[in-house]
């Protein structure tokens, strides 16, 4: 849940919450919608005003935990500029789909940050919430005409990070991965004032 | 032989002329001697006798010197001779003169003996000659038989040219058989050194074929012995399986008996069950006989009251068949009464339809209706005659509305002739005009021109002032201009007039080529919108995705390598079960799962049983079913072949007596048998008559029965 400390007051920390809580609904939902894993695996929640669903299957709860965990830090310090979510075919390792979550660094109510002594931003949480539903609902509107996944996948979540940053345990380096002959859909964005959220899914168009 | 024989005559002869010229030499003997003959014996002795001759001789030139010398003397001797001289001389003349005489003496002698001599050699001469003729004689024979040895010879020496020919020709052939047999011994040298190779490779393969089929033979001969071995082993076995078999045919065909023995046994137990209950059966009928005599009374009464009924049946028949044919004549008569029926009512309606209508006309009776009738046609025909003669004027009408038309149409194409000529004409006319007025023109400038001139003459007449000269020039120099601008109008104004066409063909070029520029420009614009738009996508790309400045990390968990890994895993599971499974393929599939097969087979094994125990089951309650219907209904029933059955009565006389029946679409239907054919009467009367198997049975089985079971009895 977001922190909110005061009224229309947002800290760093608690707006990368908001942005990884997103990230963890939207995974969440792309999973459940791309049918990576069977439905009975996935459990109803409301949130953002609206029903999502959350993977109950303990692996893929504790990937997001430590994923999120740590992505938290790198966005608190501006470490991260991209998350990709990259569906790939199990059998030959081949990219099918990728969601590029682009973190973007604002720099919120330059005022109420000097107020403050520390980066704050000043927008509206319902606002925000308002923002991130309508993303989610685009994503599950996505499956209308993402290509049908009629092999056994499997996902993972590519951190692009900035050069300086240090490998922690548990992580490694990655190739970047390209799909050939992507489409692109630029999903809506929406901004914490002090990270900004875009959604983009690149899919293998089939001729 | 002759002539030795001659040759010693011929010595004979001679030896005592011989003898005495060795005594006293004849001078002249040799000479005298010449003359004999050519013979060679002769001539030897005459040689000897030359050879004294001459040693005779070698003194005669001394004797033949001495005259000479005495003539030279006599010559030469003028001076006196000496007295030893003369002497010696009258000595010598002495001896000469006696040697003289003597020496005649000697001659006469010889002359003599010449004479004997020729005497002699005459005969010898004659003998000679004869024995020369005879010599001739032999040579002639000689000659004869040397031509006939020589004929011989010629013979002999063309046999021999034959024989040497053929001797040639036979070596000709002989020197080619020869060539011949050379090549081919050539030949069959080169083979048989060719043989001899290959016959060393073959000897050397058999060789090496010959050791191994000794190795062969070797292992073959102990694989015998241990064959051998095995074959005791099989023998003896063979032989306790023959003596088992043995017992066990034995012991078959006792069972067999035994069976045999049991089958008959229970035939016969069955017959005697069959005798019991025919006893049974009959015993009961027995009983029943009383019984069976009220109702025969009783049957015989029905039976006569039937026989009435029957006749009273006949005759109802009749009258029934009467009755038919009545109806059957009367039918089309009533056909007839309803088709004019039929008739009549509609002859009604129709009248009834022409009264209402005459009613409606208001005329009542018929004659009326004529006359009304009449008036009508009349009126008819003449409004048909004013209707022709409308349409004839209407026809009238039409045509001339079609030429006035016609006419119409031509006046318009005139007119628009007449339009288009004056058009033409208009504009003709304004092109009259404008040529009027380029005349006109043309007329101003002669006009001005001859003013100018005019002026000229007069300035020039006038005076020759310079600076009015100079005026005037300038004047006349503008009005030249002027005439100049003038013709250069004209001239532009018919460049105008030919080439307007060209020129509108040009602009309408124009306009197409600037439309096209504009259409291109557009594009040009639009494509530059895409490039910008492009641009700006691919600058947003770099933007976003940075990535020299990032680098890409990952938890190393990931599902997807989780997911990799198990896959592979998976595989190579797969894989080793794969090769398990080939494997205990090959070692063949009983082995690889033993219970299963052993659960099978016992499967199979019960399976099996219950089959055998269903046919029994199945096999005993049919023959239960056949007994059953056997002893119900008397018949046996056997299915010969497809929808074919065969029934025999169990009171049937013999195996014979059988029926067949054949199963149709319709139902069943008998065939005709040997049997059937004796049974001409129910046939007849319950087949045909009645339609009905089932009693023609019964019917046959009662026969039967009162037939088996009286038959005895009596």
């Amino acid at each position: 849940m977001s922190q909110q400390q005061t009224k229309n007051c947002i800290t760093l920390r608690g707006s990368a919450q908001i942005i990884c809580e997103y990230l963890k609904y939207a995974i969440n939902s792309v999973l459940f919608q791309r049918g990576l894993y069977p439905p009975e695996t996935f459990k109803a929640e409301q949130q953002y005003g609206i029903t999502l669903l959350l993977s109950d299957d303990p692996q893929i709860k504790s990937f997001l935990t430590n994923l999120l965990t740590q992505s938290e830090e790198w966005i608190i310090n501006k470490k991260v500029s991209k998350l990709s979510l990259v569906i790939l075919n199990v059998a030959n390792k081949e990219t099918l789909e990728c969601w590029d979550f682009n973190v973007q660094y604002e720099d919120g109510d330059v005022a109420l940050s000097k107020e403050k002594n520390e980066t704050v931003g000043s927008k509206d949480l319902k606002k925000i919430q308002q923002e991130i539903r309508d993303v989610m609902l685009q994503v599950a509107a996505t499956i209308s005409y993402l290509p049908f996944l009629d092999c056994r996948c499997s996902f993972d979540v590519l951190v692009h990070a900035k050069t300086d940053c240090d490998v922690p345990e548990k992580w490694a380096e990655a190739k970047p991965i390209a799909i050939t002959n992507a489409q692109n859909v630029q999903l809506k964005m929406f901004s914490t004032s002090l990270h900004k959220m875009e959604t983009v899914v690149s899919y293998k168009l089939v001729d | 032989m002759a002539k030795d024989g001659d040759m010693s005559l011929f010595k004979d002869v001679i030896e005592p002329f011989r003898r005495a010229i060795n005594t006293d030499p004849p001078k002249e003997a040799s000479v005298k001697l010449n003359f004999s003959d050519n013979n060679q014996s002769l001539k030897e002795g005459l040689a000897n006798l030359l050879s004294l001759g001459k040693r005779k001789s070698s003194i005669d030139p001394k004797d033949a010197a001495t005259p000479e010398k005495r003539v030279r003397t006599d010559s030469n001797v003028s001076a006196p001779p000496s007295p030893w001289e003369a002497k010696r001389l009258k000595i010598d003349l002495i001896a000469a003169k006696a040697q003289i005489i003597k020496l005649e003496a000697r001659v006469t002698h010889q002359h003599t003996i010449r004479k004997e001599m020729q005497i002699l050699f005459e005969e010898e001469k004659a003998s000679l000659i004869d024995q020369h003729k005879r010599d001739e004689r032999a040579l002639s024979d000689m000659e004869e038989r040397l031509q006939l040895v020589r004929r011989r010879e010629q013979e002999l020496k063309d046999e021999y040219n034959q024989v040497l020919k053929e001797h040639r020709e036979n070596k000709t052939n002989w020197d080619k058989e020869k060539c011949e047999l050379n090549k081919q011994l050539a030949e069959l040298k080169d083979k048989l050194l060719e043989a001899n190779v290959s016959s060393k490779d073959q000897i050397s393969e058999m060789k090496r074929d010959m050791d191994e089929l000794l190795q062969a033979l070797e292992g073959a001969q102990s694989e015998v012995e241990m064959l051998k071995k095995e074959v005791t082993k099989q023998t003896s076995r063979a032989e306790q399986c023959v003596s088992l078999k043995n017992q066990l045919e034995k012991q078959t065909f006792e069972l067999q008996q035994v069976t045999n023995k049991l089958k008959e046994l229970e035939y016969e137990k069955d017959s005697y069950k069959d005798w019991q209950q025919q006893a049974k059966t009959a015993q009961k009928r027995l009983t029943n006989m009383a019984e069976l005599e009220k109702e025969v009374a009783r049957l015989r009464a029905t039976e006569r009251s039937l026989r009435d009924a029957v006749c009273n049946k006949l005759l109802l028949e009749e009258q029934v068949h009467q009755l038919t044919s009545r109806v059957d004549a009367l039918q089309p008569v009533q056909q007839e009464l309803h088709e004019a029926k039929v008739k009549l009512a509609s002859l009604e309606s129709s009248l009834e339809e022409w009264q209402s209508a005459a009613r409606a006309h208001g005329v009542e009776h018929a004659r009326a209706l004529a006359a009304a009738l009449d008036s009508a046609f009349s009126s008819q025909l003449t409004a048909t005659t004013a209707s022709s003669d409308a349409q004839s004027q209407l026809a009238q009408l039409t045509e001339e509305i079609a030429t006035v038309k016609y006419e119409r149409d031509k006046a318009n194409s005139k007119l628009n002739d007449l339009l288009t000529a004056r058009k033409n004409q208009e504009s003709l006319i304004h092109r009259l005009q404008k040529r009027l007025l380029l005349v006109t023109r043309e007329r101003d400038s002669y006009r001005q021109q001859l003013d100018c001139f005019e002026k000229e003459l007069t300035v020039t007449l006038c005076g020759e002032t310079g600076v009015g000269s100079a005026a005037l020039l300038s004047a006349r120099v503008e009005q030249l201009e002027k005439s100049l601008q003038g013709y250069r109008d004209l001239l532009a104004t018919h460049d105008q007039a030919s080439h307007a066409k060209t020129v509108e063909n040009l602009r309408a070029e124009v306009s197409k080529w600037r439309d096209e520029a504009e259409s291109a420009k557009r594009d040009v614009l639009k494509l530059k919108t895409q490039r910008d738009a492009l641009q700006a996508h691919i600058e947003r790309i770099d933007a976003v995705t940075p990535q020299l400045q990032t680098k890409v990390l990952h938890l190393t968990d990931n599902p997807a390598a989780e997911a990799q890994k198990q896959v592979q895993s998976d595989l190579e599971a797969a894989q080793e079960e794969i090769k398990r499974l080939k494997a205990a393929l090959r070692e063949g599939g009983s082995r690889s799962c033993p219970e299963e097969t052993q659960h099978l087979k016992q499967q199979l094994e019960n399976s099996k049983i219950k089959l055998k125990r269903m046919k029994e089951e199945f096999t005993s309650s049919a023959q239960e079913y056949r007994d059953v219907c056997y002893m119900l209904l008397g018949y046996k029933i056997d299915r010969t072949g497809h929808k074919n059955y065969r029934i025999s009565n169990m009171y049937a006389e013999s195996a014979d007596e059988y029926l067949t029946f054949t199963l149709c679409d319709d139902g069943i239907e008998m065939v005709h048998t040997e049997y059937s054919t004796s049974l001409t009467e129910l046939v007849e009367l319950h087949l045909h008559q009645h339609g009905s198997i089932p009693l023609f049975l019964s019917a046959l089985t009662m026969d039967l029965f009162t037939k088996a079971t009286i038959q005895p009895v009596e």
